[in-house]
């Protein structure tokens, strides 16, 4: 609000002002007044009418400046309202009646949508639930008329499972709620977990397994991680080299435990690397080798992002790849372990 | 041993009850789920398989019930698989926590741990094929007079044939048991611990069990 504008919006009352003084002054100096009394006269009348002026200037300067810092500083610009003091002018009484009002409206928007994105994601928590009952079914099925036909089947049965296991986690990853729980484990027992998991695909394709120093403990949550290694282990696969490898690594340094999930597969151009985190993003390998959402790698990277956890990729075409997972390690707990 | 599978759909529960039961293990279940409780407790089962899904009663309640009046091991068979349902089945007294879909290597495994742990003495301590005697927890074998040592993984895979036998076990299950036991072997390792597993089985005299079969796998 400037100087400027402000006395531009009083343009009427101001030139009433100066058009009664001119015209004062002129009938005063009619009726032979004094000079020096008109002069007078026309100062206080302009002292009375700026004052006020001054003064509501300043007021509201203050107000709507106040309006504007707190509207930068917030995030979530909806809730300006909710911050603001309550004017004691006319205007700004209005403006922040309307304010009040949009923001009740927006917030019932808002609460309209969050509800309607928790039915959603209820049901499909549930319908993953009820999937898995003919999953389990066609599984026992097999398992129990073993044979070339449900061998085949069952491998088949694994990628559907792993797909819902994908849609599970997709919807977890998008839910504002905080729904892990980070917890001590055993570096070892959740690698050794994850690659049971993928045993059969890592025996088909004849894999040589390997590892190393993983008798470390982190910290995250062991259904998320599970999940995440999973996912590393089954694009190990999709990507193998004719004589594939998996060398599950671990160091530790001062202030995190680098859990590195190292294979000989056909790596990732230069050109791809830094992108391979991105939704959607498929590359020249998703193309060329087999079919590829893109989502696998980028659900990961949000994974470990809620659980403060970094993930990071190597790799050099026709080598191999690692990905990379650092556990930060808190130093407060390892201070008081030490002890 | 007696397992009470309580459990409603009832495809699955058949195809369980066939799986199970070609491992030795004697099932029953019923689809009165009013009375599901009473009747389960009836059959005085060694352990119970529980669903948390069912009509009537849900699977927590039962198992709180059934806590109430007996000691029963119990493991939980769901498919919610969140922290807190497996936290709500251990706090009810469950005994352990399965989700679905298992693979049934691994809820064989699981129902064989919680037997051991709950009752020791009645878990098989010796199994019998062809005049050889199996005693997995000392992982030694016996013929006539003599007995060798076996390590793990022979024991394993001598019991994983015994338990099939007549049917072909193919390299890949074999492996993949292995591995579930924290065994990670790859192809070789296999082939030398099978022929090592022969040499012993020769060595106190018994004929030759074990049968290649080319690309396939093995069958006792």
């Amino acid at each position: 609000m400037t100087f400027r504008g402000f006395l531009k919006e009083k343009w009427l009352f101001l030139t009433c002002q100066t058009v009664m003084i001119a015209a004062v002054s002129i009938l005063l100096f009619g009726l032979n007044f004094n000079i020096s009394g008109i002069v007078f006269i026309g100062i206080c009348w302009l002292l009375a009418m700026l004052v006020p002026l001054l003064w509501e200037y300043f007021k509201k300067r203050s107000y709507y400046k106040k309006l504007y810092d707190s509207l930068e500083k917030l995030d979530k610009k909806h809730l300006l309202v909710s911050v603001l003091e309550p004017p004691d002018f006319i205007e700004g009484e209005i403006l922040y009646d309307v304010l009040s009002q949009t923001k009740k409206a927006m917030n019932d928007e808002v609460a309209a949508y969050r509800h309607l994105n928790e039915d959603y994601h209820d049901y499909v928590e549930t319908w993953i639930h009820e999937i898995k009952i003919p999953i389990s079914c066609i599984d026992l099925v097999c398992e129990n008329n073993k044979n070339d036909v449900t061998n085949s089947i069952q491998e088949e049965l694994v990628r559907i499972d792993r797909y819902v296991e994908q849609t599970l986690y997709y919807v977890r990853s998008l839910n504002v709620e905080k729904d892990y729980f980070v917890r001590k484990l055993s570096l070892e027992q959740i690698v050794k977990s994850a690659v049971k998991k993928y045993a059969k695909q890592l025996i088909v394709c004849n894999i040589q397994l390997q590892f190393d120093g993983l008798e470390k403990t982190v910290y995250g949550d062991s259904k998320w991680l599970d999940f995440i290694l999973g996912q590393l282990i089954s694009n190990s696969i999709k990507y193998k080299s004719d004589a594939p490898t998996l060398l599950f690594w671990a160091e530790e340094n001062k202030d995190s435990v680098l859990l590195h999930v190292q294979d000989n597969g056909i790596g990732i151009p230069d050109s791809d690397i830094n992108r391979v985190f991105d939704k959607g993003f498929t590359g020249q390998n998703g193309r060329n080798f087999t079919k590829s959402t893109g989502i696998g790698l980028y659900l990961c990277k949000q994974l470990c992002n809620k659980m403060y956890l970094n993930l990071y990729a190597d790799s050099q075409a026709g080598i191999g790849t690692t990905m990379t997972i650092v556990f930060p390690k808190d130093s407060l707990t390892s201070f008081r372990e030490d002890k | 041993m007696k397992i009470y599978i309580i459990e409603d759909d009832k495809k699955l529960r058949a195809e369980l009850v066939k799986l199970l039961s070609a491992y030795k293990y004697d099932c029953s279940f019923d689809d009165d789920y009013e009375n599901i409780i009473s009747l389960a407790l009836e059959k005085q089962p060694d352990l119970i398989l529980l669903d948390v899904n069912l009509p009537v009663f849900d699977g927590y309640y039962i198992c709180r019930e059934i806590r109430k009046q007996s000691d029963v091991p119990i493991i939980i068979v769901t498919s919610r698989s969140t922290d807190m349902d497996e936290l709500m089945s251990m706090n009810l007294g469950a005994d352990d926590f399965i989700t679905k879909p298992y693979h049934s290597q691994i809820l064989l495994a699981h129902i064989s741990a919680v037997l051991k742990r709950c009752n020791s003495q009645s878990v098989a301590e010796k199994v019998e094929y062809r005049g050889l005697t199996l005693y997995p927890s000392q992982s030694k074998i016996s013929y006539q007079e003599n007995e060798t040592d076996l390590t793990k993984n022979e024991m394993k895979i001598l019991t994983i044939l015994i338990n099939n036998a007549g049917r072909i076990v193919s390299r890949s299950d074999l492996m993949n048991a292995l591995w579930q036991s924290d065994e990670f072997v790859d192809d070789n390792t296999l082939t030398v611990n099978v022929n090592r597993l022969r040499k012993r089985i020769k060595e106190i005299g018994a004929p030759e069990l074990i049968t290649t079969k080319r690309g396939l796998g093995y069958i006792l």
